[in-house]
């Protein structure tokens, strides 16, 4: 089975649970760093490391906000992030149907 | 954020990761994310309308041997208040559960809210002044459902949310049509038009779901 051209910022299981978190999200909203990492599961640390990567290749975008005292991070799936995921999710209906 | 060397090898990126086991957990981690974001979920939805066929049903098996017609009894009261309670707590509270942490359109704006709200308000005015009118079906349960339906309908309908639009004017529809079918039977349709609306959008959310995951 060759799986090089699945993408490989995609094809990492962290970073695709964090992608299709993001795209079960309808078009415009956003979701909170803390409610993100809640549904992965990750440490903070490491979910920063992930989205920094998933955001260098404009797959996410992020946003900050504060309020009061309080600053809110903001993650949502770009455009060209849900193509990439709709990209390799065809990818790997092609991979797989050829078992 | 600023940009950062790649450094997720030690966070996940170390072993083969191979395609099968990548499309399980794309369809499980979908599944979940949408179950967890989905602000009515379908279990929800069939849940409240069943709980509604059986509070007003039960309310029209009490008032449809009136002659003349009296309305609910003492007894029935408590029925009603109790699930107009559990269905609105039930409601916001898994609503709000789904929307911790998401911002945007699937929030409703406060001039929204404000909307829903005075939509429910105005209804005791509309009943009272179509009493005053005249009106033998003033009093009806269904005519309850008219002006928040059509508010329903109007909100979702500025949002392009033709689904949510389309469930409003069937509401409302369901109210007028409540005032043809005379005081107890106006019980027997409310239940049955408000049960019939809340099991279709739970199939048609569910089938949305199936058919995203696909």
């Amino acid at each position: 089975m060759n799986d090089g051209e699945l993408d490989p910022l995609i094809h990492v299981p962290t970073r695709l649970k964090i992608v299709a978190t993001l795209a079960a999200l309808p078009d415009g909203d956003t979701l909170s760093f803390t409610r993100l990492q809640d549904m992965i599961g990750l440490t903070p640390g490491n979910l920063i490391i992930h989205l920094r990567k998933l955001e260098e290749a404009d797959y996410i975008s992020s946003d900050k906000t504060r309020n009061g005292t309080v600053s809110i991070t903001t993650v949502a799936l770009t455009g060209h992030g849900r193509k990439a995921l709709d990209a390799y999710t065809q990818a790997l209906r092609d991979l797989l149907g050829g078992l | 954020m600023t940009p950062s060397p790649d450094t997720t090898t030690p966070a996940g990126n170390g072993g083969h990761f191979d395609p099968r086991q990548a499309a399980a957990l794309l369809d499980q981690t979908t599944q979940q994310a949408r179950r967890k974001l989905a602000p009515s979920p379908p279990w929800l939805l069939a849940a409240r309308a069943v709980a509604v066929l059986a509070a007003l049903g039960a309310i029209w098996l009490t008032v449809r041997g009136q002659h003349p017609y009296k309305g609910p009894t003492g007894a029935d009261i408590p029925i009603l208040i109790a699930f107009i309670i559990l269905n609105f707590a039930a409601t916001v509270g898994v609503r709000e559960h789904a929307m911790t942490g998401v911002r945007g359109k699937t929030r409703f704006r406060p001039a929204e809210i404000a909307i829903l709200a005075v939509s429910w308000a105005v209804v005791p005015v509309l009943m009272w002044a179509l009493a005053t009118a005249g009106a033998s079906f003033a009093w009806y349960p269904t005519t309850v459902l008219i002006v928040p339906g059509l508010a329903w309908a109007a909100v979702n309908g500025a949002r392009e949310g033709w689904r949510g639009s389309a469930m409003g004017l069937v509401i409302a529809a369901t109210g007028v049509a409540g005032a043809f079918a005379g005081p107890a039977g106006s019980w027997a349709v409310a239940g049955l038009g408000l049960c019939i609306v809340l099991l279709g959008k739970a199939a048609a959310v569910a089938r949305r779901q199936r058919r995203e995951t696909a």
